[in-house]
C-alpha cells in the first residue's frame, strides 16, 4: 500500500515541479527575499529592520506557498481526471484512497521542500542583517535580547471576553431598569459600556497600586533575567508624555502579622519614568520568582511625582524559554500546518469540482482563514438575534474553517521573539491537520470512491 | 483467490443510461448487453462510433457504474486489486503523463503493481525492446508521436504480464508496419494463454486476429460468433491459380457454366497493407533518403525481426519473470543477443520481404470441407517465387500459431473468401 501511495506521491511531485506556477513562485521568492533583506527599514533601528524583514518575508512566503499549494493540489487531481491519466492509474491494482492519499502526500512533500529552502534563506538573511547594518553595542544587544531569542510571554488576564461579558451584563441591567438612552443603538451603547469597563479595569489613580500575578513562570536558570514588558498611558495626557511608577516585584503572598515578608525570594523595587503609548521593558534577575513559579508585579502610581491617572494598557512578563532557531523551526511548522490543511481541502474539493471552482472554494477558505477571528467577531454581533439558528448553522461552519490569523499567525511569534510552544503547535496540528483535515480527506476519499471517473460521453 | 470463472468477461444485461441534470434519461448507451468472452480467446468488439463499445469497456474497468446489470471480469470486479492486477488495459488514447520518459512511465505503472525492483527493471527493459523504443527510453512521452505513444501504452498494459488484455483501438495512429507487428503480437500473446478483448473499428485488423467477434449497435449486440462462421460463404468457392492461357480459362468457364452457377474471373488484388510494406522495404533496401519517417520504419524494421525471433524469447522472459523466480542474467543475455542481431539488418529485410511475399507463394491445400481452394498469385513477376516450404510454414505459424486449433489448414485464414464485413456491420 505504501509503495503505491509513494509512487503516486513521487509522480505528483514531478508533475508539480513542472508546473509553471511553481517555477514562478520559486523564482519570485528567490529574487524578493534577498531584495527585501536589503531594503527593509522599519523604524531605522537594527531591531526594526530585522523585524520588518522577517515579518514581510515570512508572510510573503506563507502567502505564496498557500496559493501554490491550492493550485497544485487542485491541478494534480483535476488534470488527471480531465486528461484521463486517471483511467490508466485506476485500472491498476490500486485503491482509490491510495490515489487520493498519494496526491496529498506529493503536494505536502513539495511544501516541505519549498518551506525548508525558503526557511533556510530567511533564517540566514535574518542572522546576517544586524551585521550588515553594522549594529553595535546597545542596539545589537537589544536585537539579541528581543529578537534573536525565544521568550515565553505571560499575559495579564484582562481579556476582552470578560470585558465583553461585563458590559453585556451592564447593558442588560440598564435595559431592565429602563435606563437605556433612546437615541442610541444597542451597538453604540455597548461600545460606550465596553470602553468604560476597560478603562475602569486598567486605571491606577494617584497613589493607588495595581497588582498582576503571574503563575507558572518556569525559568530554567535563576541566573537568567525575566522581563517586564508594558504599555502605559496617562489620563489626562501628561504634558511631558511621561508617567512615573514604582514597581515592586516579588512573592508577597505570605506576609506575617507584623507586616514582614515571609517569602524566600528577595523582592525587587524599580522606580522609573516611562514614555506613554509605547511598549517598554525592563529586566530583573530571575531569582525573584518563587519556587512554585509564582511572581507578583505591582505598580504604584507614584504620588510624589505623578500628576495623572495611569492607565496600564498591557502588562506582560517574559522569560527566555528557548532558542531563536528552535522557535523559527516551530514557526515554519506552523506555516506547514496551514499548507497541509490547504492541500487537503484542495485535493478533497477537486475530487468532485472542476479546476476553477475548486480553486475558488479553496481561496475562499484560505481568505476566510486569514480573517477568521474578525469574521467570527462580527457575525457574533449580527446574529445575536438569531442565536439558535446561528449556533447550529454558521458557527459550526466557521469553526470548521481554519484559523490563520491572530494567535495562529507564526510571524507574530518570531517578530516578538515569543516562544511558540510545542504544546501549542501540537494542538494546532491535532485540530487543524488531523481532525479537520482528516474529516475533509475522508469526505474527498468517499466522493472519489463512489464517483464515476469517466465522463459521460456517447 | 477468486474461484476461476467460466468466462474471462461476462456481463449480465449490462445497461448504461446517461441522464441529464434532472435525472431524465437522455441516452441509452449500452442496453442489456450480455457479453461473454471465453478464456484464451481473442474477442473482437466492433461497432460504429457511439455504439457503446467504449462505454462498455469503461464499465468493465469500473470507470463508469452500470445503470443496471452487472459485469464480471475474471470472476470479480475490477475495483478489486486482486482482479485488476491480472488485467492489462490500453485505452483508446494513451493518456500517459507527458512529462515522464518512456522508462519512467513503465516504472511508475510497475510500481502501482507492486512489482519488486529487479522484476520491474527486467520487464521494463524487455518491454522497451519489444515495442522498439529502447533508443528513446529517456525522452518524455509528451514528445512522442501518436504511434510511439501507442507503443508505450501497449508496453504499460503488458508490464504485469496480464491474463486479460483489454485493448481499445490498439492500432490507431500506427503505421502499417507497426499495425502488422501489433497484430502479430496479439496472436502471440493469445498463444500464450492470454485472453484479449480487442475493441476496434479497423475491421481489417479485427478480421486478421480475432477468434470471435461481436458487433454492437445502439448499445445492443447485433451479431456474435466466430469470425469464420460469420464470414465464410460456404455456398461459394474461390479458385486461385498461376498464369493460365485464355484457352484454359475458357474451358474452366465452360465447366462451371455446366454446373449451372455464376462465375466471375479476374486477377486477384494485393492487400494494400502488404503492398505498402513491400514498397517501404524496397525503399529501405535502396537506402532512399527520407525525412522523419525513417525512424518509424526503423522501429518497424526492428520490431518485425523481433516479431519472428525475439518476441517469443521476450514473452518467455516476461512470463517467467514471475515475482519469485527471476533469471537475473537473462535480460542481459537477451540484450546482447539483440545487439548482435541489429548489426545484421539484411536478415530483417529478408524477413520483411518474406512477410510480404507469403501470400504470393503457390499454395494448394485441400480443406476437409467441401470447398477446394487453389491459391497462387502471379501478380508480381519481379518477385522471385520462393518455394521454400519450411520458411513459409514458419512464417505462417508465427502469424496464426500452430496450436490454435486450426488443425493444420493454416492457409484457410488467408485465402478464405470474404463476405464484406461492412455489410454485417450495417445490418
Amino acid at each position: 500500500m505504501f509503495r503505491r501511495i509513494w509512487a503516486i506521491a513521487q509522480n505528483t511531485l514531478s508533475q508539480a515541479i513542472r508546473m509553471r506556477v511553481a517555477v514562478v513562485v520559486i523564482v519570485l521568492l528567490l529574487i524578493l527575499l534577498p531584495l527585501m533583506s536589503m531594503t527593509a527599514t522599519g523604524d531605522q533601528t537594527a531591531l526594526g529592520k530585522v523585524q520588518t524583514f522577517v515579518s514581510y518575508s515570512m508572510s510573503l512566503t506563507s502567502l505564496l506557498l498557500c496559493v501554490l499549494t491550492i493550485i497544485v493540489s487542485v491541478y494534480t487531481v483535476t488534470n488527471d481526471l480531465r486528461r484521463k491519466h486517471i483511467f490508466l492509474v485506476v485500472s491498476k491494482p490500486i485503491r482509490r484512497f491510495e490515489i487520493v492519499t498519494g496526491k496529498l502526500l506529493g503536494v505536502v512533500m513539495l511544501d516541505v521542500m519549498l518551506l525548508t529552502v525558503f526557511g533556510v534563506i530567511i533564517y540566514g538573511l535574518a542572522l546576517f542583517m544586524p551585521r550588515m547594518s553594522r549594529a553595535e553595542g546597545a542596539e545589537l544587544e537589544k536585537v539579541n535580547r528581543e529578537f534573536f531569542t525565544s521568550r515565553t510571554r505571560l499575559e495579564t488576564s484582562l481579556d476582552p471576553d470578560e470585558i465583553e461579558q461585563q458590559s453585556r451584563r451592564r447593558y442588560e441591567q440598564l435595559k431592565e431598569d429602563n435606563r437605556l438612552p433612546e437615541d442610541m443603538t444597542r451597538e453604540q451603547v455597548m461600545e460606550v459600556l465596553r470602553n468604560e469597563a476597560l478603562s475602569a479595569a486598567k486605571s491606577i489613580p494617584l497613589g493607588y497600586v495595581r497588582k498582576w500575578e503571574f503563575e507558572n513562570v518556569r525559568v530554567s536558570d535563576p541566573n537568567e533575567m525575566i522581563f517586564i514588558r508594558y504599555k502605559l498611558r496617562g489620563l489626562p495626557s501628561p504634558s511631558d508624555d511621561q508617567v512615573y511608577g514604582n514597581w515592586r516585584i516579588g512573592d508577597f503572598r505570605s506576609v506575617d502579622a507584623s507586616g514582614r515578608l515571609q517569602a524566600k525570594t528577595r523582592p525587587y523595587y524599580v522606580s522609573r519614568p516611562d514614555p506613554v503609548r509605547t511598549f517598554v521593558e525592563f529586566s530583573i534577575p530571575a531569582d525573584v520568582v518563587a519556587e512554585d513559579g509564582y511572581v507578583s508585579v505591582e505598580l504604584q502610581n507614584n504620588p510624589a511625582i505623578s500628576l495623572v491617572t495611569i492607565v496600564a494598557e498591557d502588562v506582560q512578563l517574559l522569560y527566555r524559554s528557548g532558542t531563536f532557531t528552535g522557535n523559527f523551526i516551530r514557526a515554519e511548522l506552523l506555516i506547514l500546518s496551514r499548507l497541509v490543511f490547504l492541500a487537503v481541502i484542495g485535493v478533497s474539493a477537486s475530487t468532485w469540482l472542476s479546476f476553477p471552482v475548486a480553486v475558488l472554494v479553496c481561496m475562499a477558505v484560505f481568505l476566510t482563514g486569514t480573517v477568521n477571528g474578525f469574521i467570527i467577531e462580527s457575525i457574533d454581533f449580527v446574529s445575536a438575534a438569531f442565536a439558535i439558528l446561528y449556533q447550529f448553522t454558521i458557527r459550526p461552519v466557521l469553526w470548521f474553517l481554519p484559523k490563520f490569523d491572530e494567535a495562529y499567525n507564526p510571524t507574530r511569534f518570531i517578530l516578538e521573539g515569543r516562544t511558540l510552544g510545542w504544546l501549542f503547535l501540537g494542538k494546532v496540528y491535532l485540530l487543524t491537520v488531523f481532525i479537520k483535515g482528516g474529516l475533509l480527506l475522508l469526505l474527498g476519499v468517499f466522493i472519489f470512491q463512489h464517483r464515476e471517473l469517466a465522463k459521460t460521453s456517447v | 483467490m477468486v474461484a476461476e470463472a467460466q468466462y474471462a468477461i461476462e456481463t449480465f444485461s449490462l445497461t448504461k443510461v446517461f441522464r441529464d441534470l434532472w435525472g431524465r434519461a437522455k441516452v441509452v448507451a449500452v442496453d442489456g448487453l450480455n457479453l461473454k468472452v471465453r478464456h484464451n480467446e481473442i474477442y473482437g468488439f466492433l461497432g460504429p462510433n457511439g455504439s457503446g463499445k467504449t462505454t462498455t469497456l469503461k464499465m468493465l474497468l469500473n470507470l463508469l457504474h452500470p445503470s443496471k446489470g452487472r459485469a464480471l471480469v475474471l470472476g470479480g470486479t475490477t475495483g478489486d486489486p486482486l482482479i485488476s492486477r491480472r488485467i492489462g488495459y490500453l485505452p483508446e488514447e494513451s493518456y500517459l503523463y507527458p512529462y515522464l520518459s518512456a522508462r519512467e512511465t513503465l516504472d511508475f505503472f510497475g510500481k502501482l503493481f507492486g512489482l519488486p525492483n529487479h522484476v520491474r527493471n527486467n520487464r521494463i527493459e524487455a518491454l522497451l525492446e519489444m515495442v522498439g523504443l529502447m533508443g528513446m527510453a529517456n525522452r518524455p512521452v509528451g514528445t512522442f508521436s501518436k504511434g510511439m505513444a501507442r507503443r508505450i501504452g501497449l508496453a504499460q498494459a503488458l508490464i504485469n504480464d496480464p491474463e486479460l488484455l483489454i485493448l481499445d483501438e490498439p492500432t490507431s495512429g500506427m503505421d502499417p508496419i507497426g499495425t502488422r507487428q501489433i497484430k502479430d503480437l496479439i496472436l502471440n500473446l493469445a498463444r500464450r494463454g492470454k485472453t484479449i478483448l480487442l475493441c476496434s473499428h479497423l475491421l481489417a485488423d479485427v478480421e486478421d486476429v480475432c477468434d470471435r467477434i461481436g458487433i454492437l449497435y445502439g448499445g445492443r449486440m447485433q451479431v456474435e460468433g466466430s469470425v469464420r462462421s460469420l464470414l465464410q460463404q460456404s455456398n461459394r468457392n474461390q479458385i486461385v491459380t498461376g498464369p493460365l492461357s485464355d484457352q484454359a480459362l475458357g474451358r474452366i468457364r465452360q465447366i462451371i457454366t455446366e454446373e449451372k452457377t455464376d462465375v466471375e474471373m479476374s486477377s486477384p488484388m494485393d492487400k494494400l497493407e502488404e503492398f505498402f510494406i513491400r514498397i517501404v522495404t524496397k525503399a529501405q533496401q535502396e537506402k532512399l533518403p527520407t525525412s522523419g519517417a525513417v525512424s518509424t520504419t526503423k522501429i518497424g524494421d526492428f520490431l518485425a525481426r523481433e516479431q519472428q525471433e525475439k518476441t517469443t524469447a521476450l514473452l518467455d522472459q516476461l512470463v517467467s519473470a514471475s515475482m519469485e523466480l527471476v533469471p537475473q542474467g537473462d535480460a542481459m543475455l537477451e540484450k546482447v543477443h539483440t545487439e548482435e542481431k541489429s548489426q545484421a539488418p539484411r536478415e530483417d529485410r529478408e524477413l520483411l520481404s518474406r512477410l510480404a511475399k507469403q501470400k504470393m507463394e503457390p499454395v494448394v491445400r485441400l480443406e476437409e470441407t467441401q470447398a477446394t481452394e487453389l491459391t497462387s498469385v502471379p501478380t508480381d513477376k519481379s518477385m522471385e517465387q520462393v518455394g521454400d516450404e519450411t520458411v513459409r510454414k514458419s512464417v505462417l505459424e508465427s502469424l496464426i500459431g500452430p496450436d490454435k486449433g486450426q488443425s493444420g489448414d493454416a492457409g484457410t485464414e488467408i485465402t478464405r473468401p470474404d463476405s464484406s464485413e461492412e455489410d454485417e456491420d450495417v445490418s
